[in-house]
């Protein structure tokens, strides 16, 4: 039971990370990022590949490489997209996200890399009688000092005042001084950090890392930040959390029927959206359109 | 000393031209206005001086220095700021964090703290709302926030795109002391109003603009002359 909740706290707080990878560029330049799963995936590579270093060297090296990645995205692809509507952009995201996938599989193959990353994290522990997987509470610590640490960046530092007031207006913020491409950039550098942090929990949990290794976080972080609201990083913290902690409790609660946990999850989702249309924490009511 | 300068200046979106050839001047310590009708093209002209609407051909220059073609945020560095038309606070931001990202556009990074305690004075009702979400703000208020948002930046030129919209008359009075206040300071303050009155007046020169072009410069005394206005404004018949 206590490991359930812890569970679902955890997979919640990496899906929170990976959401608000997402709601930053998004925020920035109304660019859904689908190709967030390949900085998530080459991250993951990283880890793989250099386990025989020191942990910390191994997790600053995918910091370094998701972060490249990242900037290399935005300079090469969607720089040239600025202001495009957002249906061209997912679309070049799709584009980006397949292509990066082929190119995973020519250098590394299309079978999973596999390699034991911080082993010491894959123990469990008992506290009062109950056992505690190690890999839970370390997870949830760590996404708890990130998203602190990002809540400090976006709301106590002049670089997240701008990252809110480009979201909110971009035109108007470059009105005041606002440098667009450094902004951009550092929105894309962040999301990559991030991305190798839900790297980092991913791996330790499941180290067979293919070159669709990233999707399935990224698919449903989407669907965390339509259902937390997609003008708000908050918002898509927290739709990112309420994802992944209740695809975690229903894979409890359905036992054997948690093949149905995906159907049973958006159904869910569904039905929050139902109540509110622009996410749990739109700020503006929804206008009528029909 | 002429800090702005505008010439023969074209400008237009995608296909579609708005500006045939418009030049202004503004001075050091002048108030230049801009008046016109709807959809005669202020907003654009203010769009191309800044950066945000491409141009098609003729130049802008600041204080000697040839901006045409720059992106907005280099030209604001250069001292050069707009109160855009509908004053485009962030209103989910407080009051003081519209005012921290006015000061983006400075240039001399030590003078922070000294331009917020000048737009506090003459502002002050900025001061009592400084947490406040500038989006709870009164009209009038917001228009305050968007000039000393401007102003922060220490801009030898201030363009301001209808600074009097939505608010009442005290207000407006208030408002546009402070922009004589601003220009007797030294800086160079160009108005578009649709309510030609408000700025004529005052004005050392208001530029008649119409379908593009300018179609006449009028002085204070030519202000003051009811026919001479209305003649400009309309085109050539008077009405
Ligand atoms: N973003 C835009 N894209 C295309 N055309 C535009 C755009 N903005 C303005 N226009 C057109 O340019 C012309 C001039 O518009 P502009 O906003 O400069 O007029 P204005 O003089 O500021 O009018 P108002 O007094 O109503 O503010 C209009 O015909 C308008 O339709
Ligand atoms: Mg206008």
């Amino acid at each position: 039971m206590i490991q359930a909740i812890l569970d679902a706290v955890s997979l919640g707080g990496v899906y929170a990370l990976a959401a608000l990878g997402l709601g930053l560029v998004f925020g920035v330049m109304r660019l859904v990022n689908f190709a967030h799963a390949e900085l998530i995936t080459v991250a993951s590579y990283t880890l793989v590949m250099t386990h025989q270093f020191p942990l910390v060297v191994s997790m600053v090296l995918s910091v370094v490489v998701a972060s490249l990645m990242a900037l290399l995205m935005e300079l090469l692809a969607y720089r040239r997209l600025r202001g495009s509507n957002p249906a061209t952009m997912l679309i070049v995201s799709f584009g980006v996200s397949v292509l990066l996938q082929k190119i995973y599989e020519l250098v590394f193959g299309a079978l999973p890399r596999s390699a034991s990353v911080a082993t010491g994290l894959t123990g469990t522990f008992t506290v009062g009688g109950v056992s505690i997987t190690t890999a839970s509470v370390v997870t949830i610590v760590l996404a708890v000092v990130i998203l602190l640490a990002m809540g400090y960046l976006i709301e106590r530092t002049k670089l997240g005042l701008q990252l809110r007031a480009a979201a909110s207006d971009f035109q108007t913020a470059r009105l005041l001084g606002v440098r667009s491409n450094r902004l951009i950039a550092s929105a894309f550098v962040i999301s990559g950090a991030l991305a190798a942090v839900v790297a980092f929990v991913n791996v330790v949990g499941n180290p067979q890392v293919d070159p669709r290794f990233g999707l399935d976080i990224t698919i449903l972080a989407l669907v965390g930040i339509v259902v937390g609201g997609m003008n708000s990083l908050r918002g898509s913290a927290l739709g990112g959390f309420i994802v992944g902690a209740v695809l975690s409790l229903l894979n409890v609660i359905l036992g054997n029927g948690r093949v149905y946990a995906y159907s049973w999850m958006f159904v869910i989702v569904i039905v929050i959206l139902l109540v509110r249309p622009g996410g749990i924490l739109s700020k503006f009511a929804t206008k009528e359109r029909v | 000393m002429t800090l702005l300068e505008v010439r023969d200046l074209r400008a237009g979106y995608g296909k579609v031209d708005v500006l045939f050839g418009v030049s202004l001047t503004a001075s050091k310590g002048e108030l230049i206005g801009i008046v016109g009708p709807n959809g005669a093209g202020k907003s654009t002209l203010f769009g191309a001086i800044v950066g945000t609407v491409g141009l098609r051909s003729g130049s802008v220059f600041l204080d000697g220095e040839d901006i045409s073609g720059k992106r907005p945020e280099d030209i604001v560095r250069r001292g050069l700021s707009l109160v855009p038309e509908g004053r485009q606070i962030f209103s989910g931001l407080s009051v003081i964090e519209n005012l921290t990202l006015g000061l983006t556009g400075r240039r001399d990074k030590h003078g922070e703290k000294g331009a917020l305690d000048r737009v506090h004075d003459l502002f002050p009702v900025l001061t009592t709302h400084r947490d406040h979400q500038a989006g709870m703000l009164s009209g009038g208020q917001q228009q305050q926030l968007a000039i000393a948002r401007a102003l922060v930046a220490d801009p030898r030129v201030l363009l301001l795109d209808e600074p009097s919209l939505g608010l009442s008359p005290t207000v407006v009075k208030d408002v546009f002391d402070r922009l004589i206040a601003i220009a007797q300071s030294g800086t160079a303050v160009v108005i578009v109003e649709q309510r030609a009155h408000l700025v004529t007046r005052l004005a050392e020169q208001t530029h008649v603009l119409r379908a593009g072009k300018v179609q006449a410069t009028l002085t204070k005394e030519d202000a003051a002359d009811e026919a001479k206005l209305t003649a400009a404004y309309f085109g050539n018949s008077g009405e």
